[in-house]
């Protein structure tokens, strides 16, 4: 099993994290946004730890069907198997660490290093090499020497999943109950969803857990950040949040998705009166696959963040990942994802209208990437990196007594999502194994 | 990829000379932002289309190569859609347009031919999108343009767009500007 990742020694966990990140208090501290060494901290106890999205099944059709991605800041390639399985490699050659996958996407019957011809099946064996006779003189055993295998591959829905870590918990027991409400976009229609083609990539001046905070729990901002797009998109301001009757925070294992149950709120921005129409007519059949309470789910005023990066607003449904590259940089990568049953004209009004709203031309994001960035940046002044950064909104809103599962938490203008994410960051930040990291969930596995 | 058709002729020096300073006015509308009469100078049916670039093998082409009709966009849009943007622009909460961005939008390396369709041009040019931002923000885009004008009674109008830039990941947070 030498082809198997080697993983990493725990280093010592930061002394003054306490300082930075007080939760019970309701505040951190800009320095998380800014630090080199919480940073490196984070690459090692979270990104090479925890369940990471690494592709949709829509992307990888066919055996031999690849996409590259990170993991972190460890470039990967996904690739379908022979027997329909999904394995994850490292994109680096085992004899110099060259790259051995240069495309972002494709399909193909191997992968050959450029630097000295070490060539690779899907399966990552390693075949052959050139002058491949110098090295059976050197007793070379190639059976040791294929690409390296991350620990664990698991799907959820058609989204692929990827951990580092053999000891990380099961996908399903990472996700938890999270799942219920995942399938209010990703399995409201029979057959599911597929990525609709393309990925595009941008580039953020900003910390990676300021836009997933942002994701996973922070509709406050929308009324006031997106008020000029919204304006540019509907003639009017965005749906006034705290005059729904009922909506949620919910969150577990850093996990976070708010909600409201409108049905439409999201994917009216978009302005297409014929998208509203698609989830109106599919609203009964997605009311007898997965309850009234989440057909009123499928396209609302909701945003999602799987812990760490992973994160999607249903309705725009845009679905993307906060690639961490430095303590003050992302590569945003972004797709469009659509049920696989919706009709053609569907599909590419939501492809036109994902990337309308939300995507480096998007009229909504464009507000968004100027706060993360300085959000960031002001957190550059030693004095300002210390100051507390008030996250309290709905201390006390937490639901004993509700039927849905996960942390339930009352209203989704409320920071106990935003809470719940710096939490479980700041757990594993001081866990060395993940019998260390607490155990914070007090709602239901599963729904009543 | 798109590339040139071999049949095509060059413009007249007048014509030339005409499709080179409509691409330059343009230019200049963007840089003073005066986008509504910018909005003036794009024919009612554009075709504004920016695709994402993909960085795939020779061997695995998309249907355009590095880029696919049916794949994610940067712009891919219709009158209606420019218009939004525009409006987008001119809300006074457009929060992250106050300060403004200053502009310089650069175009070379112009060409014109005359094309099949009567009264169209093809127009293929280079360009450079310098902006910045608050104190020290700074981005430049740059790539190729393939544009078809048409001759109608109110002048030249811009019927169709491609823009390419070689870039597969953008190295900046957003496109706030036309290119």
């Amino acid at each position: 099993m030498s082809n198997i990742i080697k993983t990493l020694d725990v280093t010592e966990r930061l002394d003054n994290l306490k300082q930075v990140c007080d939760l019970d208090e309701g505040r951190i501290a800009g320095e998380i946004f800014y630090s080199q060494a919480i940073y490196e901290q984070e690459l090692e106890k979270i990104f090479a730890r925890c369940w990471l999205f690494v592709a949709h099944e829509s992307q990888l059709v066919k055996t031999g069907d690849y996409i590259t991605t990170t993991m972190g800041e460890d470039e990967v390639i996904v690739v379908r198997q022979k027997d329909g399985s999904i394995k994850v490699f490292l994109n680096a050659c085992p004899h110099r660490g060259n790259k051995v996958c240069f495309s972002e996407s494709g399909s193909t019957r191997g992968f050959i290093c450029n630097y000295h011809g070490w060539s690779f099946d899907t399966a990552g064996n390693l075949v052959g090499q050139h002058e491949s006779g110098i090295y059976e003189a050197s007793d070379f055993d190639k059976s040791k020497w294929g690409l390296r295998e991350v620990a664990k591959v698991d799907t959820y829905k058609g989204l692929v999943f990827a951990t580092f870590d053999p000891e990380s918990p099961s996908l399903q027991e990472y996700l938890g109950p999270m799942t219920w409400y995942l399938d209010a976009l990703f399995d409201n229609q029979e057959g599911g969803t597929e990525f609709v083609g393309g990925c595009i990539r941008s580039t953020y001046e900003c910390n990676w857990k300021i836009a997933a905070e942002n994701f996973v729990g922070d509709i406050l901002h929308a009324g006031w950040t997106h008020d000029s797009a919204a304006r540019a998109m509907l003639g009017g301001s965005v749906a006034k949040v705290s005059d729904f009757d009922e909506s949620y925070s919910v969150n577990w294992n850093g996990h976070g998705y708010e909600f409201a149950l409108d049905t439409v709120g999201n994917v009216a921005v978009l302005g297409e009166s014929k998208l509203n129409r698609y989830i109106h007519t599919i609203k009964p059949s997605v009311a007898e696959r997965l309850g009234d309470f989440r057909s009123n789910m499928i396209a609302s005023v909701s945003s999602c963040t799987i812990f760490p990066n992973f994160s999607f607003l249903p309705g725009q449904n845009t679905v993307r990942v906060w690639q961490p590259r430095g303590p003050n940089k992302i590569e945003l990568f972004t797709w469009v994802v659509v049920n696989k049953s919706a009709p053609d004209e569907i599909k590419e009004m939501w492809r036109k209208g994902a990337m309308m709203t939300f995507s480096p031309t998007g009229v909504f994001e464009m507000d968004d990437g100027e706060n993360w960035e300085y959000c960031t940046k002001t957190a550059k002044g030693r004095v300002t990196a210390k100051q507390d950064l008030y996250v309290g909104l709905g201390m006390d809103t937490f639901m004993e007594e509700t039927r849905l599962p996960g942390n339930v938490y009352q209203g989704q203008l409320n920071e106990a999502n935003s809470r719940a994410f710096y939490q479980y960051w700041y757990d594993l930040l001081s866990a060395h194994t993940w019998s260390e990291v607490p155990n914070r969930n007090k709602g239901k596995v599963e729904a009543e | 990829m798109f590339t040139k058709s071999a049949a095509l002729e060059s413009v007249s020096q007048d014509v030339f000379f005409e499709v080179a300073a409509f691409l330059n006015k343009e230019a200049r509308l963007l840089d003073e932002e005066r986008f509504e009469e910018w909005l003036g100078l794009i024919h009612e049916d554009i075709h504004y289309w920016m695709p994402g670039i993909e960085n795939r093998r020779r061997e695995n082409p998309l249907k355009q190569g590095f880029y696919d009709k049916d794949h994610m966009a940067y712009f891919d849009d219709s009158l209606r859609d420019l218009q939004r943007r525009v409006a987008r622009f001119r809300q006074p909460s457009a929060w992250a347009e106050n300060p403004a961005t200053r502009n310089v939008h650069h175009v070379s390396n112009v060409e014109a031919f005359v094309a099949q369709a009567p009264n169209t041009y093809e127009v293929y040019s280079t360009f450079t999108s310098i902006r910045s931002r608050g104190l020290d923000e700074e981005y430049v885009i740059y790539g190729r343009r393939y544009d078809t004008l048409i001759r109608t009674e109110s002048g030249l109008k811009l019927l169709k767009r491609l823009i390419l830039i070689p870039n597969a990941t953008l190295s900046c947070k957003n496109i706030n500007t036309f290119l």
